[in-house]
């Protein structure tokens, strides 16, 4: 039989542009929504003349956005409110699973109706795994334009932190916020989780006038990630990402290597934001499916595929010049030496 | 290395923790601010253990009343939201209860009956010794802008207004009051 591998499904390779607008389009609307509300207020208050030329401007703009879609923009325009953290969509709320971990903590009681709302994202989750973190989260969208700033400052010739820690510590942050969240009663997460802190703040720097306390905070994420280590926050410290990576631990979707394609140049764990070794099929509960390294890969190597577990090592790829010198001894662990004489006689064979 | 810094982070951790409720404590309720909570809250303590600060009440709001926290009452209740009724009071529309998604501000239906049972921000009440209808000038403004006419507040000779129990404390009488200092305002009902 002769051995040639399917190629990945074409499109793949072009779902990190899908995922840019993704991200991008729930940027917009975060902002889109307090203006939306500032034009919803201004209709209500019956007082188009009484208005600032600014607001003004802001109504006309508003309206010309929005005349298309409705009919009676004051009531109608409440169909899409609130943020990634917890939102409304024509009546159908849906939450954040963090939310409703932060919110059963703070009060020690089951809450049907909120828990309910974090259903659906919670079976996504389960089958796609992290991929909020990576399609979704307004956080995401500025942490990777300053994984890009930070890159530009490097060929610069400035040094930018690249430091790693070890990736549990972010558990330590889920477990400790549950903690101090059941002993205050407080919702600890909403304060320290940047895509809720991201929304509140857009609105009210755009609504109410200016940036709250958690303005400080994400700023000071943004300098952890530029002058400590690289995508930090989300890598080491974020709660949201500790629980989607659990919720996800078996997800069906993931990425893989076909390693009969693979050249070994390790672009996809250079690209990675999130520190994973997809080269050595090291991809874990902590892969947000974001399809990064699918993308940059030159050979095609990489793809989706179901499964509820990752490939083990399956040594180096076969168009590398380790594997075609027949040698892999000085950086791969025994067992996969092993699994990899295995898998290069396996091949001779067929 | 790492795993000496990840027990470290854990025990700092654990440290921050076991101060964590002291702290809570210590920054409880500022006693000089007069907020009131959106029509429907739950009673404070449960009203900021509830709330998860989704700020979906304040993006529904058409009268712009709901303001956020910051760091002014206390860390308990940062990013939640309150109500000055002086600056801009409460039209008892109820959408922020129908937004709410875990129910901290409650749902209640724009009737009466309802809001009357189930709606209590405050109850306002009268200095008489600033009310310029009580200092012999007809005015009358309060009884004008209250949403529940006659059974909140009634007005006598002069229209001196008398403020009833079924007062649930929207703020539009303290926000429409024309004397300064205002002579009607909202006494809180944190529950």
């Amino acid at each position: 039989m002769n051995a040639v591998t399917q190629k990945p499904f074409i499109l793949w390779k072009h779902l990190n542009k899908l995922r840019w607008v993704t991200l991008v389009s729930v940027f917009v609307m975060l902002i889109l929504i307090p203006y939306l509300h500032i034009y919803q207020t201004f209709i209500a208050a019956h007082a188009y003349d009484l208005l600032l030329a600014d607001e003004k401007r802001l109504y006309d703009v508003m309206e010309n956005i929005t005349s298309p879609f409705v009919s009676d923009p004051e009531e109608q325009l409440d169909a899409i409110k609130g943020n990634t953290w917890s939102g409304t969509f024509w009546g159908f709320q849906m939450s954040d699973p963090l939310a409703v971990v932060g919110q059963i903590s703070a009060s020690l009681k089951l809450y049907w109706p909120f828990i309910l709302t974090a259903l659906v994202p919670f079976f996504l989750t389960a089958i796609f795994g992290r991929f909020f973190c990576g399609w979704i989260c307004p956080a995401t969208l500025i942490y990777e334009l300053n994984t890009n700033l930070g890159a530009l400052l490097r060929k610069a010739g400035l040094h930018i932190g690249n430091k790693r820690y070890d990736r549990r510590l972010k558990y330590g942050v889920l477990l400790l916020g549950t903690i101090i969240a059941a002993l205050t009663g407080s919702a600890v997460f909403a304060g320290i989780y940047p895509p809720a802190v991201l929304g509140r703040e857009i609105y009210y720097a755009i609504a109410l006038g200016g940036f709250g306390s958690g303005a400080v905070f994400f700023l000071m994420t943004l300098l952890f990630d530029l002058l400590v280590a690289r995508r930090g926050f989300c890598r080491y410290l974020c709660p949201g990402g500790a629980l989607y990576s659990l919720i996800g631990r078996y997800r069906l979707v993931r990425i893989k290597r076909v390693v009969e394609d693979c050249n070994d140049c390790a672009k996809c764990s250079s690209i990675c934001e999130f520190g994973l070794d997809p080269l050595r099929d090291n991809f874990g509960q902590e892969c947000n499916n974001c399809s990064a390294c699918i993308a940059i890969c030159p050979t095609d190597a990489m793809t989706f595929y179901i499964s509820p577990k990752d490939l083990a090592y399956q040594g180096p790829g076969h168009i590398g010049p380790k594997y075609r010198h027949g040698r892999a001894k000085s950086d791969s662990p025994a067992s996969a030496s092993q699994h990899l004489r295995e898998q290069g006689v396996e091949h001779a064979s067929t | 290395m790492d795993r000496r810094f990840f027990l470290k982070s854990i025990g700092a951790a654990a440290a921050l923790a076991a101060t964590a409720p002291s702290t809570g404590q210590a920054a409880k309720r500022n006693p000089s601010l007069r907020y009131l909570r959106p029509p429907g809250a739950l009673a404070e303590e449960d009203f900021e253990t509830r709330c998860i600060r989704c700020g979906q009440c304040g993006e529904v709001c058409p009268n712009r009343c709901i303001n956020y926290f910051g760091l002014q009452n206390g860390l308990a209740s940062l990013d939640t939201p309150y109500i000055i009724p002086r600056d801009q009071a409460c039209i008892l529309c109820m959408k922020c209860g129908e937004v709410c998604p875990t129910d901290a501000i409650e749902k209640v239906e724009r009737k009466l009956e309802p809001i009357l049972q189930k709606v209590r921000m405050g109850k306002a009440r009268v200095d008489e010794n600033l009310c310029l209808s009580f200092q012999g000038k007809t005015c009358g403004v309060c009884y004008r802008a209250c949403p529940l006419q006659d059974v909140a507040i009634t007005v006598g000779r002069l229209e001196q207004p008398h403020v009833t129990d079924q007062c649930v404390g929207c703020g539009l009488c303290e926000r429409s009051c024309i004397q300064l200092p205002h002579a009607i305002r909202i006494i809180p009902d944190y529950g």
